[in-house]
């Protein structure tokens, strides 16, 4: 078999001589050219990975993450453990390890993370807040590991290069996962999003100064706040009123005015965290939202 | 007539769709099951159901459906018979309240839900919707719509108010493909808006039950063999899940279809089980979004897990984080207080105070949370931050952390909102200060995303007021332009204005405007107000002065169009009227007429034979001020309030004073001041009663009926004009005798039942507005407002031009107002009528205490020709016949009251005499006259008695009316059981909406022992000449408990028998009732010679 030169993977002191085993159902990354890690997140994963010199040894793991060689990915705290198909039939082991950060520093995180709201405010919105690591800063620690060295990483290949291209490929799936799940990441170092968000909410409850006591009068309206069900009745117990419409249909007000704000629907929602292809979905569906806006024009003209 | 019904289908086992189907109560489908399927077999056995014995067959149904909307909606409609199951009794379903029955059933059994097998038309979703929102508001004569088509109706048009406002978001839905659970790409209607909700409960509400009778074809379900479980299923759906169902459907039908043909794809018109494409999953999804049918996502498990999470997760973002907790949060914008030295400044030195980019931000969002229960009910940020435990408790309901849920809704604000992020960099942020133009981008932008996502918004509330924008100011003056000393006004004349450019209502120079416009920026504080300044306005402000002048004349008309309607809704140019600024007469006029209180009252005219009503003095009053602007009045007074003798007084008032005495208020006759003769058009019926009610009560009017074969033509017509004080005519004339009455220049044109001319392309009407005339007045008693395209024909009669064309009419108010429910519209008509219609209703509190309990009145009918005909040959037989007869024998006796009968059958309808039951329209003056004052009482939701000696009159009428009407008419007679009585007699009192408002009953049947009080009307359409009689069935309305006024109408013909025994009994009532006593033999007493008076024809008297 002549010696393939893509993807940039025989240039490194060893290559393995033939081309890996197909996987079924492995685990790919989404996308199928181009940059891996969609998200401002996962950029920064990766980025944190190239800033340690690795260079052309990790993108020899890309393919290997497109074409779905890793069988199995698990994040734990401190360790990522990955099963990866080479060339041999048995699938190689992959594990990395990056050491939790102790009771301690998670404490000066979260109390960094309690002084501003907007840490707790994206956290229980589901998103990651841009400046997270400014806590972590904050706490004299990293979320990202500082250098390769608080990297561990081993795999079961006969490749002494680190990373290996199975380690790499690990690395990219991983990539692709904090596309996912930016939490990840904080599993990885010890604590997971809602651990975070519950030690954030014992940090307010502590920082209490004063008793404030719902008012009774507050309470009794509050008690009210409370939505009845709808509540049906079966069609048996409707013969008295069975032809009648509800008095309020009458009075029906429809208002035919377009909003000012255009296809806010979209602007609420904000970019998707996944494209499909190249393109941006918010991009994608716009036409539909335009459409519907001159379909309903002309329909307005039947009344 | 025929009832329009429609089902919405949500059945998985059928294409979901809309199926139109009615009833028909002119024939029933002879269904032989009806009769050997018995409900209760079909209860117990898997029977199918039997045909419903009145749905309309298809092709029936799609004719009737061509009188409603045009046959193009109609095209791809397919004939579809299905299941609903619908309250029956042992005889078979039960009719709809809308339906009339030509014959009264009476109950039998229990009423319960039976399935009964429905003839329709199937449309899809979109061929539905067209179809819906084409409906129009009102149908035509013989076609009624039921509940359940109004409510999809409107449902439908919620449906294109969330489409307009591109209200719906891409889905991912399940659905079932090869027997498994797969997904698919759909769209859904997003409604997380509270107001939205709010507007989605209350159709939800308003769904009316039969829309949920619906029952899915046991044919097309699978276990239809086995013959077993065919048995209709209880189909058990909510409103709101049928309602969801509809918009849902509704939506991706519309948009798909639309999207397929603008990529110009051929569309199957089929769906032919779900269909694949190819990429990765969001591009499937894209793809599948975008085209017409079912699109299966395809991805192993994992994989497919994942995605759904991520759509999931980003499509939540739509959500408001928890609507089931008592608490959401509120933003609430506000302006920070200015210090108050230097407000003070700005006032006293009258410029403008404006806040430029370099001054500090000057508005304040603060974060609360807000009680969904009590949207007044605001805690502070800061409040929720002090809060030490965890949970709010109260009556033993807990609310989690609230701090949680203030930071998550931040959180979720921040991602619509990223300048909110600021303001978290604190550990307990309470809000943020907003520049200038951050608050403006907010107000714009932010605010209605925040909103549409369900979190509380609180804006200044100048912010939603139209008047607070760039607009005009006018200025109306009539300084120079005292009274004329004539004391009349033309509407002609023109008044003085002057635009100003104006900031909410405060007004700008034009200095102080250039220099704003150079501001560029969005939103100035004037004087202390804030306001919005947006450049489109700037520019249509530049505008309108380039091209019009700031000051002028305008004529009276347009100034009290601008003057009348609401600040800050009129637009000119683009721009909104703010304010309107008057004084002078032209103040104290807009004054008056907004205000028709302060119209001062006049005297009573002293050739009035009666004494005026105080709401009847003020109706005189009314009308004589418009009078003196030239400006056309329509009374439109509820019947029996008398407007025929406040247009009697009118024209008596205006004869005996000059206006200068009116406006010094001496009101001392000056003799008869000459003015011209006055054109008064009614309806052929109401001829007799205006001439018997002008000779009774103003004797000294010299009337001219022009009408009947004798009527003049030529230049005697114009010598009788010359003479006259008013000219009678009919409608009908108008344009025979156009020639003629156009020949005159009319003091005043008075139209009676203008309603006549409601139809604006009529004839008659175009005649009626040809005609010369200083100033016009409408008499009517239907509610006209209620009826716009009605309303725009009589005021472009009286005001012509003063509401625009009939289509600008359309366009600004008819359909906003009937199709969108638009209440601005609505008051800014009213607004803009209310100064030339009066209407007083008889239930008005100041108008009962003026009304006596009973009010007697008759009605005054013209014989028909062919009546007439009819009643001479009949007088003319007798005549001849009583010569040859003995005196006071037998056959004599006989003769006469055989003639008396005869006559009377006459007077009522030919047909009635004829008993050859042939077709009743246009052939009697008392039907005529009946029909029309049925209407009247009907449009003000009032119910009648109609009483006839004659059982026959009961029997023609019932069925004409019903159809005529469209209501319900009862009928009660000697032969109806008692049991059916009872029920009619329940049926009648019951005051719900859809209860027979008619009740006719002859006086023998329905005299005595029955209690009517739901009547506010009695008519008697012949009489029995003894009062007691009369009156003892007139009481079965007018009992002890009734609270309203009854209004008796006697009905009478002119020039007939029943006009001269009328006098005689009025003549001498106390003596009538010895004499005339229980039986009409005293007439057989009289002479020959007393008996050819008392049956002789008035033929002046006869109609056209």
């Amino acid at each position: 078999m002549p010696r393939k030169s893509w993807g940039g993977w025989d240039d490194g002191p060893y290559y393995e001589p033939s081309v890996p085993r197909e996987v079924k159902n492995g685990l790919k990354v989404k996308s199928e050219r181009g940059v891996i890690g969609e998200t401002w997140w996962s950029k920064r994963w990766l980025g944190t990975l190239e800033s340690f010199g690795m260079g052309t040894r990790l993108t020899r793991g890309r393919s290997y993450a497109r074409k779905g060689q890793v069988i199995s990915l698990d994040v734990e705290p401190g360790t990522v453990k990955a099963k990866v198909q080479g060339s041999q039939p048995r699938p190689y082991k992959v594990e990395i390890g990056l050491p939790p950060l102790t009771d301690r520093q998670w404490e000066e995180v979260t109390e960094a993370m309690a002084g501003q709201a907007l840490f707790a405010a994206k956290l229980l919105a589901g998103e990651m807040p841009q400046n997270i690591e400014e806590a972590f800063q904050a706490a004299h620690v990293s979320l990202f590991p500082k250098s390769s060295d608080e990297l561990e990483t081993d795999c079961s290949c006969p490749d002494w290069a680190n990373p290996c291209k199975h380690i790499a490929a690990v690395y990219y799936l991983m990539a692709d996962r904090f596309d996912e799940d930016p939490f990840l990441i904080f599993k990885l170092r010890g604590r997971t999003k809602e651990s975070i968000i519950a030690a954030l909410r014992e940090k307010r409850l502590t920082f209490q100064e004063e008793v404030q006591d719902v008012t009774p009068d507050l309470a009794t309206t509050l008690a009210a706040a409370y939505p009845l069900a709808e509540e049906v009745k079966p069609l048996e117990e409707c013969l008295d009123n069975f032809w009648q419409a509800g008095e309020d249909l009458a009075d029906f007000r429809v208002n035919l005015a377009p909003l000012e704000v255009q296809n806010a629907v979209l602007k609420r929602l904000g970019d998707a965290p996944f494209k499909a292809g190249k393109q941006n979905l918010t991009e994608l569906l716009t036409p539909a939202y335009i459409m519907a806006r001159k379909v309903a024009e002309q329909k307005k003209d039947l009344l | 007539m025929i009832v329009l019904h429609a089902i919405w289908d949500n059945s998985t086992l059928d294409k979901p769709g809309l199926y139109i189907w009615a009833e028909n109560s002119t024939f029933t489908q002879k269904s032989d099951r009806l009769t050997s399927t018995r409900r209760k077999s079909s209860k117990t056995k898997a029977a199918s159901p039997s045909l419903h014995p009145f749905t309309a067959p298809a092709d029936f149904l799609k004719l009737t459906l061509t009188e409603v909307i045009p046959a193009k909606f109609l095209d791809e409609a397919i004939p579809h018979t299905f299941t609903l199951r619908l309250p029956s009794d042992s005889g078979g379903p039960l009719p709809s309240p809308e339906l009339i029955m030509e014959q009264e059933k009476v109950r039998t059994g229990m009423v319960e839900l039976a399935g009964w097998e429905i003839l329709g038309l199937a449309f899809t979703p979109e061929q539905g919707l067209d179809l819906l929102l084409k409906l129009p508001a009102q149908t035509a004569n013989n076609v009624t719509f039921g509940s359940s088509i109004r409510f999809w109706a409107e449902a439908a048009k919620f449906f294109l108010e969330l489409l307009v406002r591109q209200s719906f978001e891409p889905a991912i839905l399940k659905t079932q493909n090869n027997g498994k659970t797969a997904y698919r790409a759909g769209w859904k209607i997003e409604l997380y808006k509270e107001a939205d909700q709010s507007r989605l409960e209350t159709l939800q509400k308003a769904m009316p039950p039969v829309c949920r009778a619906f029952i899915p074809n046991p044919s097309s379900s699978k276990s239809a063999g086995t013959g077993q479980t065919a048995h209709p299923v209880t189909h058990p759906i909510t409103p709101s899940e049928l309602l969801n169902d509809f918009l849902n459907q509704t939506l991706e039908a519309t948009l798909q279809r639309n999207f397929q043909a603008a990529t110009g794809k051929v569309v199957p018109l089929v769906k032919n089980g779900p269909q694949r494409v190819t990429g990765d999953l969001p591009a499937q999804w894209v793809k599948g979004l975008y085209s017409y049918g079912e699109t299966v996502l395809i991805a192993p498990p994992a994989e497919m897990k994942t995605f759904l999470g991520q759509v999931e997760g980003w499509l939540g973002q739509l959500k408001p984080v928890d609507s089931t907790t008592p608490f959401r949060t509120c933003f609430k914008l506000e302006p920070i207080p200015q210090d108050s030295s230097e407000k003070e400044e700005f006032v006293t030195g009258g410029r403008l105070n404006w806040v430029g980019p370099s001054a500090p931000p000057p508005w304040l969002l603060t974060f609360y949370l807000q009680a969904n229960s009590d949207r007044s009910l605001l805690i502070e940020a800061d409040q929720v931050w002090r809060e030490r435990s965890g949970t709010l408790t109260f009556l033993k309901r807990q609310f989690e952390n609230p701090q949680e849920r203030l930071l998550a809704d931040l959180g979720k604000a921040s991602r619509m909102y990223p300048t909110l992020e600021k303001s978290l960099k604190s550990a307990r942020p309470v809000g943020l200060t907003l520049s200038t133009e951050e608050a403006y981008t907010f107000l714009r932008q932010s605010a209605p995303l925040l909103e549409q996502s369900g979190f509380g918004v609180i804006l200044p509330p100048w912010w939603t007021k139209p008047s607070q924008k760039l607009g005009l100011k006018l200025r109306l003056k009539s300084k120079g332009e005292g009274k004329v000393s004539s004391g009349l006004l033309s509407k002609e004349k023109l008044v003085e204005y002057d635009w100003q450019i104006a900031l909410g209502d405060q007004p700008l120079t034009m200095t102080e405007f250039e220099k704003l416009a150079q501001l560029k920026v969005p939103l100035v504080q004037l004087r202390g107000q804030w306001v919005e300044l947006r450049p489109e306005q700037i520019e249509a402000a530049i505008a309108f002065f380039d091209k019009q002048q700031a000051k002028g004349h305008m004529s009276l008309e347009d100034a009290l169009k601008l003057g009348l309607s609401q600040d800050g809704l009129n637009n000119v140019d683009g721009l909104s009227v703010n304010g309107v600024e008057t004084d002078g007469w032209i103040g104290e006029l807009l004054e008056k007429l907004s205000y028709s209180s302060k119209i001062a009252d006049i005297p009573q005219p002293a050739g009035l034979r009666a004494n005026l009503r105080p709401y009847q003095l003020k109706g005189l009053s009314w009308l004589s001020f418009l009078k003196q602007y030239e400006l056309g009045a329509c009374l439109a007074d509820d019947m029996g309030l008398g407007k025929t003798i406040q247009l009697i007084s009118l024209l008596l008032y205006e004869r005996e004073s000059g206006l200068e005495n009116n406006d010094s208020g001496k009101g001392e006759k000056t003799g008869k001041v000459k003015v011209g003769p006055t054109l008064l058009v009614c309806p052929m019926s109401v001829v007799g009663n205006w001439s018997k009610e002008l000779a009774r009560f103003a004797p000294s009017l010299r009337l001219m009926v022009h009408h009947g074969n004798q009527r003049v033509s030529g230049s005697e017509f114009e010598e009788q004009v010359a003479k006259a004080d008013i000219v009678l005519t009919t409608y009908a004339l108008l344009t025979r005798d156009e020639k003629e009455l156009s020949g005159i220049e009319w003091e005043r044109i008075a139209l009676d039942e203008a309603q006549n001319i409601k139809n604006q392309a009529a004839k008659q009407t175009q005649a009626v507005r040809r005609l010369q005339a200083r100033y016009r007045v409408a008499l009517t008693g239907t509610p006209v407002e209620n009826r716009l395209s009605e309303l725009w024909s009589i005021m472009h009669f009286l005001n012509p031009g003063y509401l625009g064309t009939a289509t600008e009419f359309r366009t600004r108010y008819s359909t906003p107002i009937e199709k969108y429910h638009d209440k601005e519209r609505s008051e800014q008509l009213k607004k803009l009528i209310q100064p030339f219609v009066l209407r007083r209703l008889k239930t008005d509190k100041s108008i009962i205490q003026d009304l006596p309990d009973k009010m007697e009145m008759k009605v005054w009918c013209n014989l028909t020709r062919e009546q007439a005909s009819l009643y001479e040959a009949v007088v003319k037989d007798m005549l001849a016949q009583i010569e040859e007869a003995e005196e006071s024998g037998i056959q004599r006796r006989g003769l006469i009251l055989a003639t008396l009968l005869k006559l009377k059958q006459v007077c009522n309808h030919p047909a009635h005499f004829m008993g050859d039951k042939s077709e009743l329209a246009d052939r009697s003056g008392k039907l005529a006259r009946l029909e029309e004052m049925l209407e009247e009482a009907l449009e003000e939701g009032d119910k009648a008695l109609i009483f006839s000696q004659f059982s026959e009159i009961g029997t023609m009428l019932k069925p004409y009316l019903q159809q005529k009407l469209g209501r319900e008419v009862l009928f009660l007679h000697g032969g109806t059981s008692r049991k059916l009585r009872d029920e009619m007699v329940q049926r009648f009192q019951d005051t719900r909406p859809g209860s027979p408002p008619i009740f006719l009953l002859s006086l023998k049947a329905g005299g005595v022992g029955i209690n009517l009080t739901a009547a506010s009307h009695v008519f008697h359409f012949d009489r029995w000449w003894n009062p007691a009689v009369e009156n003892q069935a007139t009481d079965r309305a007018f009992r002890i408990g009734q609270q309203k006024n009854v209004q008796v109408h006697k009905f009478v013909c002119i020039g007939t028998v029943e006009e001269r025994i009328d006098t005689m009994i009025e003549q001498k009532k106390s003596l009538a009732e010895s004499i005339v006593g229980q039986s009409e033999n005293w007439v057989t007493e009289m002479s020959n010679k007393e008996l050819r008076q008392l049956f002789a024809l008035d033929r002046t008297a006869v109609g056209d």
